[in-house]
């Protein structure tokens, strides 16, 4: 059944079926208790009239010495009820005291004329001879039974004789009392359950409120809404703590997805522009016979889209694989210098291009790491440095230690990112202009720079002045 | 039909020009936004093709600056597909929109629709006393026969229909029929003229003297 899988159901009724247990225990006692004291009262007058009863009776003699005697019965003892004690017995008040006096055979020798008719009594015999074995046991102990029958209760007394003395009286009044004290315990136990059962409910409801929220709101986002949130009331609750946290998740979440959707997106509109000049230019080709010379332009073109569109998923893939971590550097002494150098040997032929100086300053300086992803590094940042240059300008490399770091600079005398751009140049996809000019490069370069660096230990920074230009610095570890 | 690309991707600027004057459009191109809007401003294009990523201005400002002074259709060509995109693209003045990558088939459509919907026209076929002209195939019927016309004069005729009624002067001819490339002779024109005449009827396209040419 559904109703006991829930926390609500269940702790609802384990705190019922405990408080009923308590409330029964308490009830049962305080019942007894009251019971116990009204009835004392009433032992007492009892047994009072018992004892006088008791001494009252009178055995004559035995008869003589015959041996045979003592095994029959004794002779009958007599009875005479005491005359101060007449007014004890029928008096016609409430309790209505009544005796019966009985023989070992249970004949009875004298009985008051209130006593009821109907026989109460337990079986004489047994009482004597219970008495008796009692008696064997522990001399002169006289333990009298005491039972309450319907609306009477009654004090029977065995005397060392065999009688058997029966004070008795009625105690209807008192029956009626202890029906009013259970109905009234039953009563105040059944209000204290339902107190209990809706206070509990009501805390309990509301405590588990907080998890509704947070299943509506989880719910929401596995539906695909990640703007959802849990509306918080009580922070100070454990509930509320786990709502606050779950919250943060929720919110660094829909940040990783909005940046994954972004990435996803952007990859797809660099792949765009590729597909659109392969698609025309192929359409354009088939529409009619071409000379061999078309053919080949239009050959030409779809490489060079290809080529565009290989560049770029190498990009990506690099990227996933920094991503996911896959991408292993190695760690090797290698002399950064000497890398450095042989990098902008390697731009040396765009610089002349472009009218561009490269300035080198460079310390010899070894370290341990992959000296092929640095090369590319710096082989990017110098590429960078004469693209976005000025023509006949300056690209200023040095090559430092400070602080048992290796600092390398890359500085260009171009015309520098505005303020509000430069925390955006490592991001992914982003370009200072952003139309294709660049020789089809996706703004994916510095991306891959910081990603080497960042897994080889070192930080890659950025400075730049409008109008003056633009420095990268890179800080490594030596080892 | 003359029309603006202005696009900077090379190879797709170059194949998008050439499979457009193989359409029949005269075709002239631009590379950077600046060239773009200059070109745009200064003469009365059909339609223009323009892409939103450029060098310089791009596509968003050439749109907004091109619409106070004129309502050439424009044909927006972008990367992005996302909605806000497509309606900024329609909001600030576009005719119609394709994303990147599309098929010449489709954009050749657009721009016709585009072209038409900026005469006033609601379909694709023309008909004037027994000459048809279906503009989506390109073809000229007349008496249910097809007429077969070059490009130029195709373009001369559908130019005409297009503004029926009215007086299309030879300058105006000259600017929708002629790139900006072509060395425009001026009896070309009327070369033109006389063969579309042999092949539709002498009456089919009249002379207004001193203003210029009309279908009626």
């Amino acid at each position: 059944m559904k109703i006991f899988k829930s926390i609500k159901w269940r702790l609802q009724l384990w705190y019922g079926l405990m408080l009923i247990v308590v409330l029964a225990g308490f009830g049962v006692t305080a019942y007894q208790l009251e019971r116990n004291r009204q009835f004392r009262r009433i032992d007492e007058e009892l047994h009072r009239r018992v004892n006088v009863l008791v001494n009252a009776l009178h055995r004559p003699p035995p008869r003589g010495q015959n041996p045979n005697e003592s095994l029959s019965a004794p002779p009958p003892a007599k009875f005479r009820l005491p005359p101060e004690t007449v007014s004890w017995f029928d008096a016609g008040d409430p309790h209505d005291f009544y005796f019966i006096v009985r023989t070992r055979n249970g004949d009875e020798i004298a009985r008051s004329a209130n006593a009821p008719s109907v026989e109460f009594s337990p079986d004489n015999r047994a009482l004597v001879e219970g008495d008796a074995a009692r008696h064997r046991r522990a001399e002169n102990f006289h333990p009298p039974v005491v039972n309450t029958f319907g609306n009477y209760r009654e004090f029977f007394q065995a005397t060392p004789g065999g009688e058997t003395v029966c004070v008795g009286c009625r105690v209807e009044a008192e029956q009626r009392e202890f029906a009013v004290t259970a109905l009234e315990l039953a009563g105040v136990g059944g209000i204290i359950l339902l107190i209990g059962l809706a206070g509990g409910g009501w805390l309990v409801a509301r405590s588990l409120r907080p998890i509704q929220a947070i299943s509506a709101a989880a719910l929401k986002i596995s539906a695909g809404d990640l703007s959802q949130r849990i509306n918080v009331e009580e922070t100070e609750s454990e509930l509320g703590q786990l709502a606050a946290i779950l919250n943060s998740t929720f919110t660094r979440l829909e940040t990783a997805f909005a940046q994954q959707k972004q990435f996803a997106s952007d990859a797809a509109h660099e792949l765009r522009t590729p597909v659109t000049v392969m698609l025309t230019q192929t359409q354009t080709a088939l529409n009619r016979e071409r000379t061999a010379e078309d053919y080949k332009q239009t050959v030409a073109a779809c490489q060079r889209a290809a080529q565009r569109m290989r560049r770029l998923i190498e990009s990506l893939l690099e990227l996933a694989r920094f991503d996911a971590g896959q991408e292993v550097l190695k760690r090797q002494p290698f002399d950064l210098s000497k890398t450095v150098a042989d990098c902008a040997e390697l731009v040396q032929p765009l610089a002349a291009a472009r009218g561009v100086k490269i300035i080198s300053k460079i310390i010899p300086v070894e370290i341990t790491g992959d000296a092929e992803r640095l090369a590319q590094v710096v082989t990017n940042l110098l590429s960078n440095a004469i693209q976005f240059n000025r023509p006949d300008g300056e690209v200023r490399v040095t090559l430092d230690l400070q602080n048992g770091l290796v600092v390398l600079t890359v500085a260009d005398t171009g015309q520098g990112i505005p303020p509000a751009n430069l925390p955006r140049v490592f991001e992914r996809f982003y370009r200072a202009d952003p139309s294709r000019t660049g020789g089809g490069h996706a703004g994916l370069g510095l991306s891959i720079c910081q990603a080497i660096v960042t897994a080889q230990g070192g930080m890659i920074e950025v400075a730049s002045e409008l109008g003056t230009g633009t420095i990268f610095t890179l800080r490594l570890p030596t080892n | 039909m003359r029309i603006l690309v202005v696009e900077d991707e090379p190879d797709l600027l170059a194949s998008l020009a050439q499979a457009l004057r193989e359409e029949g459009y005269a075709v002239d191109t631009a590379a950077t936004g600046d060239d773009g809007l200059f070109s745009a401003e200064g003469t009365d294009y059909d339609a223009i093709v323009l892409d939103v990523m450029l060098p310089g201005l791009d596509g968003w400002e050439i749109l907004k600056r091109l619409r106070k002074t004129k309502k050439t259709p424009v044909l927006m060509l972008t990367a992005r597909d996302q909605m806000r995109d497509r309606v900024r693209g329609l909001d600030t003045g576009a005719d119609d929109y394709v994303v990147k990558p599309f098929d010449l088939e489709e954009l050749f459509a657009r721009l016709r629709a585009i072209i038409r919907r900026s005469t006033n026209k609601t379909t694709s076929v023309i008909e004037i006393g027994e000459v048809k002209i279906d503009t989506a195939a390109r073809h000229v019927f007349l008496k249910r026969k097809p007429v077969e016309l070059t490009a130029r004069e195709y373009s001369l005729v559908e130019f005409l229909a297009l503004h029926r009624g009215e007086v299309v002067t030879r300058t105006q001819l000259y600017e929708h029929l002629f790139d900006e490339n072509e060395c425009s002779l001026s009896n070309l024109l009327d070369v033109h003229v006389s063969n579309v005449r042999k092949k539709l009827g002498a009456e089919f396209i009249v002379t207004r003297r001193g203003h210029g040419y009309c279908i009626e």
